[in-house]
């Protein structure tokens, strides 16, 4: 067996062309150079598009303000006539915008889910609808502050929290509390005007009739698309007068006596402590994941809720060393609060969106010391979470601590 | 005190590279670990370009690696994995099962076979599916070899490789190296369901097999059959992640978020760069991970430095493809679904060039590469669950008419058909388990790493513009004093592997020039 393997000798056209036409390879690049226009390229269709779907900034201006409780208004949001922002960017109902103010000197993000619908946005439009907090801090800033003709600054629409054609069944189920009302307005709409092609049953869940967004008009497009739109009040308080409301909070059996579940896909969107009930119900449901769809809550509103979190640590205020572009900096950081709102305190602004763990846009890298990551907004990646990079807006100072923040753009 | 080295950006550095790409960062890795003072900028929050991953739900998705080219065994170490073992990384990778399981759904083509790694399986397999083909087979991968090892020596040689040594040595590679895959398979005589079935890896680099050179061509389907293919255990963006800790510990700076605006030229010469921060920067030297088209059309300033020949040789190169994946995780395990294979090449027929040209249309494109991450990486998902990702292509142009209201529904009407292709193909009832779905489109390729027009695939490698002519030409191919390009634009064309290994030769040659003008602090 140990022949000689033949040597290949291959041959294409014929031994001196073959060579030939390796020796002509660069002669032949370089005439083809030559023969090429000359000219610049000016257009590039995807970028164009990238930045119409997903801008960076969108300036935006109030053109009317609508009163829809004794505490929530709907803002009306069209391009700022003295920008460069020309049109809205598109979105998929249930997207949320991230406003982007100066509050008392603070520069900080909110995140607003759009309540109008994505055609609206093609005829110059958004509306966001915002409940004013107890001692909110940009609520309270808006309340005081806004008005006609204010400006307001936002990031493109963001967010995972739509329907998805190729994922979720055609029955929709909105379970929604308080503010959380406001995509499922916007999906509702999609519906109505058939940019989306589903049905919603809204479980709706507010402490009183008064405390109840949008009302009438969802009564209207319930008596309008009955087939398609159907809304079910649910009322924490003890006495409840309203026709055809339920009492109490949304548990399996309100579920189960409007819903068909494994039928329909949930969205679900409220406060955090709605989330956790909910959440437990559900689980009695017994559901497959899949069906069900959560809108991030933003930031942790007590984080010593939560059993690991370090109680010893909690009256304490860090030293945090930020290094950001070419300066760096030491602010304090006090363990109740994410990292980003120390951040934001410091007059510090690095980037944000979601304030949920979620977008990753706030990602910063962790030098020295440790913080707690809320387990529930920990939406790190893999790699993220080996080489110690973490979200600020998710994540809490619980020793001194040095990190590399990336600026905003 | 401190406890790291970082420091806030300064005003000058001996090098700037431009974006934290697979090219980038090998190129700011290996500077850095020369003790080169450089900075890497990046637009993106995130290092690794397309090398990177996302979450969704339960789910980390890999975004675009099928497998990484010659990487190869502890036993028998490629030059990528001898590149990243330079820096001493800690990242994880690990072995894909089996080459590729081809199937042609129409019945004239039709086909439906899995194919080994290792040379001699492969052969077995082939001759299995197509008897008497082996012996024009094995000569095809006899080719593959000497052509391989002729790169290396051209790879080696920087644009001067010693004429008399090609010559003796390397005499296939010369005679070949100017024609398509195709023609070489022809000259070998091999039989046409053979060849459609070694041509398998096509849309790896997206041009028709009677286009494509066979000296990349032959050297790709050579080093995966060979060596196996390779991922990353915790998806791209662990690697990338790596990279920068690397370059950072070398002492290098990276700063994300932040635009290349401008690379200030003066007589022909680059003298800094500007940033969308407002950074002003000193600099003699800057490597672009962009590509020529965005760094000669958008970044040179002023206009008037960037030379004629820079916009002809843009105009003359045909941009590539660009990719559309569809990412799901799936609420069912790979073994539940009938997925025994990690990577799947589908297409209703087997002729490229037909396959190809459809990629102009914006419809449902017949040909699809999909990937079952958990047939390599088992727990790359929660128990009970697996991920799949469709990818196929688009040609620049498909996509340029769409309006922005239809945006999202032609998007998911062309996932929907791909998802269609595969259930067809291989039975596996997917559309039901569907948890978390997200698709990606040349726009979304643009958005996230600003590539020009969405091109993934940097330009295409026909044999006039394919490597040889490349590496030959690579000192021709300078225009402006200082600058150097890295990247799947670069002189090994794209690729995970070509973009790694071009970032450490862009450092080399930047490296060779500080020292040539001694400028090295
Ligand atoms: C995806 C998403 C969509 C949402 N959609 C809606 C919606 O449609 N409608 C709606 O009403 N709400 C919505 N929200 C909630 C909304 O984003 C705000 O959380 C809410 O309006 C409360 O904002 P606030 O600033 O008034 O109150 P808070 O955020 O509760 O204000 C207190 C916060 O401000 C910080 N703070 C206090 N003083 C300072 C200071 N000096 N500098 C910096 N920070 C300080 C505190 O640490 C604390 O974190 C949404 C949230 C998410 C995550
Ligand atoms: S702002 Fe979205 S992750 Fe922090």
């Amino acid at each position: 067996m140990n022949e000689e393997k033949e040597k290949l000798d291959i041959t294409i056209k014929s031994n001196t062309r073959d060579l030939f036409a390796f020796t002509k390879l660069v002669p032949n690049r370089k005439k083809r150079f030559e023969r090429a226009s000359s000219d610049p390229i000016t257009k590039d269709p995807m970028n164009e598009l990238a930045v119409r779907l997903h801008p960076n900034r969108q300036y935006l201006v109030i053109n009317e303000i609508k009163d829809e409780t004794k505490s929530a208004k709907t803002f009306k949001l069209t391009p700022d006539p003295d920008s460069n922002t020309k049109e809205l960017a598109y979105f998929r109902a249930g997207q949320y915008l991230s406003l982007k103010v100066q509050v008392n000197g603070v520069m900080i993000t909110r995140p607003y889910s759009i309540s109008s619908s994505p055609s609206d946005a093609l005829k110059g439009f958004y509306e966001i609808t915002i409940r004013k907090e107890e001692q909110g801090f940009l609520t309270e800033y808006i309340w005081n502050n806004w008005r006609k003709g204010t400006k307001v600054v936002s990031s493109g629409p963001e967010g995972y929290f739509y329907f998805e054609p190729l994922r979720d069944l055609k029955q929709i189920v909105g379970i929604a509390g308080g503010s959380g009302i406001t995509p499922f307005r916007s999906m509702a709409k999609a519906i109505i005007d058939d940019t989306l092609n589903a049905k919603l049953t809204l479980l709706y869940g507010s402490s009183d009739e008064e405390d109840i967004i949008f009302y009438h008009e969802f009564k209207e497009m319930e008596k309008n698309y009955p087939s398609k739109i159907k809304i079910v009040h649910v009322l924490s308080c003890d006495v409840v007068s309203l026709e055809g409301c339920e009492q109490g909070f949304i548990s399996k059996d309100i579920i189960e006596k409007y819903c068909n579940p494994p039928s329909s896909t949930f969205f679900v969107c409220g406060p955090q402590i709605m989330y956790e009930f909910v959440e437990a119900e559900l689980k009695k449901l017994n559901l497959p994941t899949k069906l069900i769809r959560r809108e991030a809550f933003g930031e942790v509103k007590d984080i010593l809720t939560f059993p690991d979190f370090p109680k010893e640590v909690a009256e304490k205020t860090f030293k945090m060393k930020v290094q950001i572009g070419n300066s760096c900096k030491e602010v304090p950081a006090i363990a109740t609060e994410s990292v980003l709102v120390a951040l934001e305190r410091a007059h510090i602004n690095p980037p944000s969106k979601c304030r949920s763990g979620e977008c990753g846009f706030c990602r910063s890298l962790l030098i020295d010391g440790k913080v707690y990551i809320n387990p529930v907004s920990d939406w790190r990646k893999g790699g993220d979470k080996r080489f110690n990079y973490f979200h600020p807006c998710a994540s809490y100072p619980i020793t001194d601590l040095e990190i590399i923040v990336p600026r905003d753009f | 005190m401190s406890k790291s080295k970082e420091q806030g950006i300064k005003d000058s550095y001996d090098v700037v590279i431009i974006g934290a790409g697979n090219g980038g960062l090998t190129a700011a890795a290996e500077l850095a670990m020369r003790g080169v003072n450089l900075l890497l900028l990046e637009q993106h929050n995130l290092p690794g370009g397309f090398a990177s991953s996302f979450v969704r739900g339960r789910f980390e998705f890999e975004t675009s690696l099928h497998e990484l080219y010659d990487w190869g065994p502890e036993s028998n170490k490629g030059g990528t994995r001898r590149l990243l073992e330079r820096y001493e990384l800690d990242s994880e990778f690990v072995a894909v099962p089996e080459a590729y399981r081809l199937i042609v759904t129409n019945p004239d083509d039709y086909i439906d076979v899995v194919m080994p790694f290792g040379i001699d399986a492969y052969l077995d397999a082939i001759e299995k599916a197509v008897p008497g083909c082996r012996d024009s087979v094995r000569s095809f991968f006899d080719l593959a070899q000497e052509i391989d090892i002729a790169t290396s020596f051209l790879g080696r040689s920087r644009g001067n490789p010693d004429q008399e040594v090609l010559l003796k040595e390397h005499s296939n590679f010369l005679k070949t190296a100017a024609y398509s895959v195709e023609e070489i398979e022809d000259a070998l005589n091999i039989p046409e369901k053979a060849k459609g079935i070694l041509n398998a890896y096509w849309l790896y680099l997206g041009i028709p097999t009677n286009r494509v050179n066979s000296t990349l061509f032959t050297s790709m389907v050579y080093g995966y059959i060979l060596k196996g293919a390779y991922i990353p255990k915790f998806r791209s963006h662990d690697y990338t992640t790596a990279l920068d800790a690397k370059i950072r510990e070398f002492g290098g700076k990276i700063e994300y978020n932040t635009k290349v605006e401008k690379i200030l030229v003066e007589n022909g010469k680059i003298i800094g760069v500007e940033t969308s921060n407002g950074d002003k920067i000193k600099t003699n030297h800057v490597i672009s991970n962009a590509s020529p088209t965005l760094t000669y059309n958008n970044l040179i300033h002023p206009k008037s430095e960037v030379p004629e020949i820079a916009y002809k040789e843009i105009n003359a190169r045909r941009h590539g493809i660009s990719t559309f994946v569809v990412y799901m995780g799936l609420d069912a395990t790979a073994e539940e679904l009938g997925l025994k294979e990690y990577s799947y090449f589908i297409s209703n027929i087997m002729n490229t060039e037909e396959l190809y040209e459809e990629l102009h249309n914006l419809e449902i494109p017949n040909v699809q590469a999909t990937i079952c991450l958990n047939n390599a990486i088992p727990d790359c998902s929660p128990p009970g669950t697996c991920i799949v990702s469709i990818t196929s292509a688009f040609l620049p142009g498909a996509w340029d008419d769409v309006k922005l209201e239809e945006y999202f529904t032609v998007k998911n009407k062309i996932a929907e058909g791909l998802i269609n292709n595969f259930e067809k193909a291989t039975g596996a009832p997917i559309r039901e388990h569907i948890e978390e779905i997200e698709v990606a489109t040349p726009q979304t390729i643009s958005r996230f790493t600003r590539a020009y027009n969405g091109v993934v695939y940097g330009y295409e490698p026909d044999s006039w513009d394919s490597i040889v002519p490349r590496l030959a030409m690579m000192n021709d191919d300078k225009h402006i004093d200082g600058l150097e390009f890295c990247g799947g634009h670069g002189k090994r064309a794209h690729g995970y592997s070509s973009s790694l290994k071009d970032g450490q030769t862009a450092a080399l040659l930047t490296l060779q020039d500080l020292q040539k003008k001694g400028e090295l602090k």
